[in-house]
């Protein structure tokens, strides 16, 4: 089944330290425990952000990935993406420019979800069987 | 006889407006900071005590614990009275290097220049740009000499300069001469010993065996470098820093007294303690969280102020 509620959007805090990540983890919390959870962070705002704030989207990552969602992050400001290189987790995180390119990514039909088209050769294999049983 | 004038004005005092700000540097002047064993002011101190009969060094530094360091009075003031008494001692040509750019000046040359020109003042100047650095001939000026300031502005005879020159005004510069010392391109060589071909490390550093040095790098005095540590790309590592398991530093500056955290992937940056400069995204970040960057706290001075520069009979008077 490929149903998931909607891409929700939310603002990461200017500085994410213990105090503001336990804030922040208060409104995030009830929607990583949704099914299939499809977030996406806005980095815009980040000035400063300290191990705990890059635990915490080690963990929010870790939660959405165990029910069979996703977390992107976007619009990254220059200090997020530096703290992110830093501390060797850039390349862990899916990021888009802008939030929009990160919800549209969401909305990307799943491989699943498209019809594969029957091979050539299938007509032949059962066509193939059906002569083996005959025999 | 040839004096020296060093002054390492921050404030401006020497200013005017064909020679915008020079220390718009981060924190402190970049010509005052730490670099592969020793700061570019001492460096050049050291130079000048070679063709100078006598050095003075002049600062508004706060750090000086020198006994002149009590000297009410501004930079400029300061300036004047050394050079009135240099006068008064008889010298007859006086080099004044306002400090912020590393240069490689051949005295000799321009004292040559100037006496040849037997013009007042004689100005360096490198290939597109005046430098701080003026000649003055004590022995034409008038007994009340005039103001340094007013002097310097008097045209002077243009001397270029083929040395090599930094300006240090910005970080970018500051990293660059670190690289261009690594590649032999300038005269400034690494303090401490060579121990592979391009690894420089100075005394007391300790490199755990795990730990990986590519060349060129400098390990400066006191530091400690953990293990499965990579320093890499013409990194340098200054005084008393460490830096802790498993992290890769990469074509990056560490300055003095630095503590960088485990694990880490530090590139292309400039670490003082809890700030970091990367110099890729041009961003400026104080790190908060003293387990990944905070300010060393094993001894060691922060930066080299002009009290630790001062050597052997070198005068040091500061504004401060």
């Amino acid at each position: 089944m490929l149903t998931s509620g909607p891409v929700v959007v939310m603002q990461v805090p200017e500085v994410l330290n213990v105090k503001e990540v336990r804030n922040f983890m208060d409104e995030l919390g009830p929607l990583l425990e949704s099914n299939r959870p499809r977030i996406v962070l806005d980095c815009s705002q980040v000035r400063s952000m300290e191990s705990a704030g890059v635990e915490m989207l080690l963990r929010c990552l870790e939660e959405v990935l165990k029910r069979d969602g996703d977390l992107k992050l976007a619009s990254l400001s220059p200090e997020a993406e530096v703290i992110l290189e830093l501390m060797r987790v850039a390349r862990v995180f899916e990021t888009f420019h802008t939030c929009e390119d990160a919800v549209r990514s969401f909305n990307a039909i799943p491989a699943e979800a498209v019809p594969q088209n029957t091979p050539w050769y299938s007509d032949v294999f059962s066509e193939l069987g059906v002569v083996k049983q005959a025999s | 006889m040839v004096g020296a004038i060093i002054i390492g004005d921050q404030t401006g005092a020497m200013e005017d407006k064909h020679s915008p700000s020079r220390f718009c540097s981060y924190q402190a002047p970049w010509a005052s900071m730490e670099l592969l064993g020793k700061s570019p002011i001492a460096r050049l101190a050291e130079d000048l005590k070679q063709d100078c009969d006598v050095v003075s060094l002049i600062s508004n530094d706060r750090d000086s614990q020198h006994g002149n360091a009590t000297h009410q009075g501004s930079i400029a003031d300061l300036a004047a009275d050394r050079f009135e008494d240099y006068k008064r001692e008889g010298l007859g040509t006086v080099l004044i290097v306002q400090c912020g750019s590393y240069v490689e000046l051949d005295v000799a040359e321009m004292l040559n220049f100037h006496e040849v020109r037997g013009v007042g003042v004689t100005r360096a100047f490198s290939e597109h740009a005046p430098l701080d650095i003026w000649m003055v001939d004590l022995s034409g000026l008038p007994d009340h000499v005039p103001p340094l300031s007013t002097l310097l502005r008097t045209t002077p005879a243009m001397y270029h300069s083929q040395g090599y020159v930094n300006h240090l005004r910005t970080a970018r510069e500051f990293r660059r001469l670190v690289l261009d010392s690594f590649h032999s391109r300038c005269r400034l060589r690494p303090q401490g010993s060579e121990i592979k071909p391009g690894i420089w490390s100075c005394e007391g550093a300790q490199i755990e065996r795990s730990a990986r040095v590519v060349a060129p790098a400098f390990i400066g005095r006191a530091v400690y470098i953990s293990a499965e540590c990579l320093i890499t790309r013409g990194s340098n590592v200054e005084s008393n820093s460490r830096v802790d398991f498993g992290t890769a530093v990469e074509d990056s500056t560490i300055l003095p007294n630095s503590y960088v955290g485990i694990g880490l992937d530090l590139s292309h940056s400039i670490v003082d303690g809890r700030n970091l400069l990367n110099l890729r995204h041009n961003v400026n970040l104080e790190i908060t969280d003293p387990v990944v960057m905070r300010q060393n706290t094993v001894g060691g001075v922060h930066r080299q102020s002009w009290a630790s520069i001062e050597a052997g009979s070198m005068a040091l008077s500061s504004a401060e």
